[in-house]
């Protein structure tokens, strides 16, 4: 028992090299990501025009949902090439669990699309004018609802493997799902905003992301056993 | 229940007898509630007439959350026994759902303005009630999008049972946070807290809405169901010529 464990993990570790070395190829979809997302930042102080206190409050808003919409362009071809070119009916046919192979993805997209967007993070948050107590708990707070945002769109691109202009459903299907995650994301810096403690919306953020790590895995491969059944 | 409808012949059959009563039984509750609602109930002590809205608000807004628990619910079914007919009845729930939480925002709003001095607050049952549209939403456009029906029956069932967590935020959210909107007065613990003669009209108006929409599920599902025959006929026609 142990050793299929053992082999498990390192099927899991495996998968996470193979993506993120596929990704590393090319880097043009992480160049237009974070692009995007600075693009995403740049257009609010041009809207709200540049007060510098308008931005303050809106900043940690502006970020949680630049990294929403950011994500939307790669998520549709997270699963789509692997399905197209027949790597996933190979996998679901293997032994190996499929709930495993999308675990790994999930983790690899966080890894490789999410990770840059936390790093840069902290300079949106200059260019927006937040105050420097937050942001610390502002790279916290993405950082842990992050991966329950790429775990949702997981499932998402799992949702749509095969659908007609699918790149336009998506968004409709998974922002609603992603909304406990800003709330409670946003929450955590507004507490700190007011001087309360920011560890009740950290830990709900937390609580969530788990939840997500456990059942996405398992919502994404039946979805991805049902397309291929197609 | 559900052994016995499964067979579309038997489901059209009972429901050939069903749905002329169904329609009069449930227009008759409506005419009565609306009656009771607008001519023979009390005015509200702060809210005047204005209070009438309720009437409609209400029930629809139990129809939007109890329908979606149905879609769900037979979601299960399609997924688990790969029924036909669930899918059928699944995809003749979502735009009727869609609608009265479509209504319920519509009235919600129409009732806030004079009310709360705005159509629309984002208090949590109101963003949850909005969320669930986009749910339905998600279910019509996902069922649509595939080149076989098939593939979006399954997909789209999948995203009605996910969606399923929304509904105890809604049902709860006024508990859970307080704002604008009023917390449960019908469902509760220790008993309505509505008077008698507004709970007659607004029980009249509920049990008319669910009957009335279970009567457009029926018509609609019989709709389906004629639509797939005229498919079948068609392949067949081809097949023959083929042959």
């Amino acid at each position: 028992m142990n050793s299929v464990y053992s082999s498990w993990s390192s099927i899991f570790i495996a998968h996470i090299k193979r993506d993120i070395l596929t990704n590393s190829r090319s880097l043009i979809d992480l160049i237009s990501i974070v692009g995007f997302m600075i693009l995403i930042i740049i257009l609010f102080p041009l809207g709200l025009g540049p007060i510098q206190e308008k931005l303050n409050i809106v900043s940690n808003a502006v970020i949680w949902v630049g990294l929403i919409l950011a994500i939307m362009p790669s998520l549709e071809k997270l699963l789509q090439k692997d399905f197209e070119n027949g790597w996933l009916d190979q996998i679901a046919t293997s032994p190996i669990p499929l709930e495993i192979i999308m675990l790994s993805k999930g983790i690899s997209y966080w890894l490789i699309m999410l990770i840059p967007l936390i790093i840069t993070s902290p300079i949106f948050a200059i260019f927006l004018d937040m105050d420097l107590k937050n942001i610390p708990w502002l790279v916290i707070s993405i950082s842990s609802g992050s991966l329950a945002i790429s775990l949702i769109g997981l499932s998402g691109s799992a949702l749509i493997l095969g659908a007609r202009r699918g790149n336009i459903l998506l968004p409709i299907l998974i922002i609603p799902l992603m909304t406990p995650i800003l709330i409670f994301g946003v929450g955590v810096n507004e507490a700190i905003k007011i001087n309360a403690s920011p560890y009740g919306n950290l830990f709900l953020l937390l609580a969530l992301t788990l939840v997500y790590l456990v059942i996405s895995p398992f919502i994404s491969a039946l979805l991805v056993r049902i397309a291929i059944g197609r | 229940m559900f052994d016995l409808l499964a067979n579309p012949n038997r489901f059209k059959k009972i429901t050939n007898k069903l749905e002329p009563s169904l329609l009069v039984i449930s227009l008759l509750f409506i005419i009565f509630g609306l009656y009771f609602s607008l001519f023979d109930s009390p005015k509200d002590y702060q809210q005047g007439d204005a209070v009438r809205i309720m009437y409609v608000h209400v029930p629809s807004a139990w129809l939007a959350s109890f329908l979606y628990l149905s879609l769900a619910i037979s979601s299960i079914f399609y997924l688990v026994w790969k029924h036909p007919l669930a899918d059928l009845i699944s995809s003749s729930i979502a735009p009727i759902g869609a609608l009265f939480s479509i209504l319920t925002l519509i009235t919600g709003s129409l009732w806030g303005k004079p009310m709360w001095g705005t159509w629309w607050v984002w208090d949590a049952r109101l963003t949850s009630m909005l969320i669930l549209f986009f749910f339905y939403l998600g279910f019509i456009l996902l069922h649509n999008a595939f080149e076989r029906k098939v593939d979006g029956s399954k997909s789209a069932s999948v995203l009605a049972i996910i969606g399923i967590i929304n509904l105890p935020i809604i049902k709860f959210s006024v508990d859970w946070w307080h704002t604008l909107h009023q917390p449960a007065s019908i469902l509760k613990f220790d008993g309505p807290s509505i008077d008698n003669q507004m709970l007659l009209p607004l029980t009249l108006m509920i049990i008319g809405f669910g009957l009335f929409s279970l009567y457009l599920i029926i018509v609609n599902v019989k709709t389906k169901l004629i639509e797939k025959k005229c498919e079948a006929l068609i392949l067949k026609l081809n097949l023959k010529e083929l042959l």
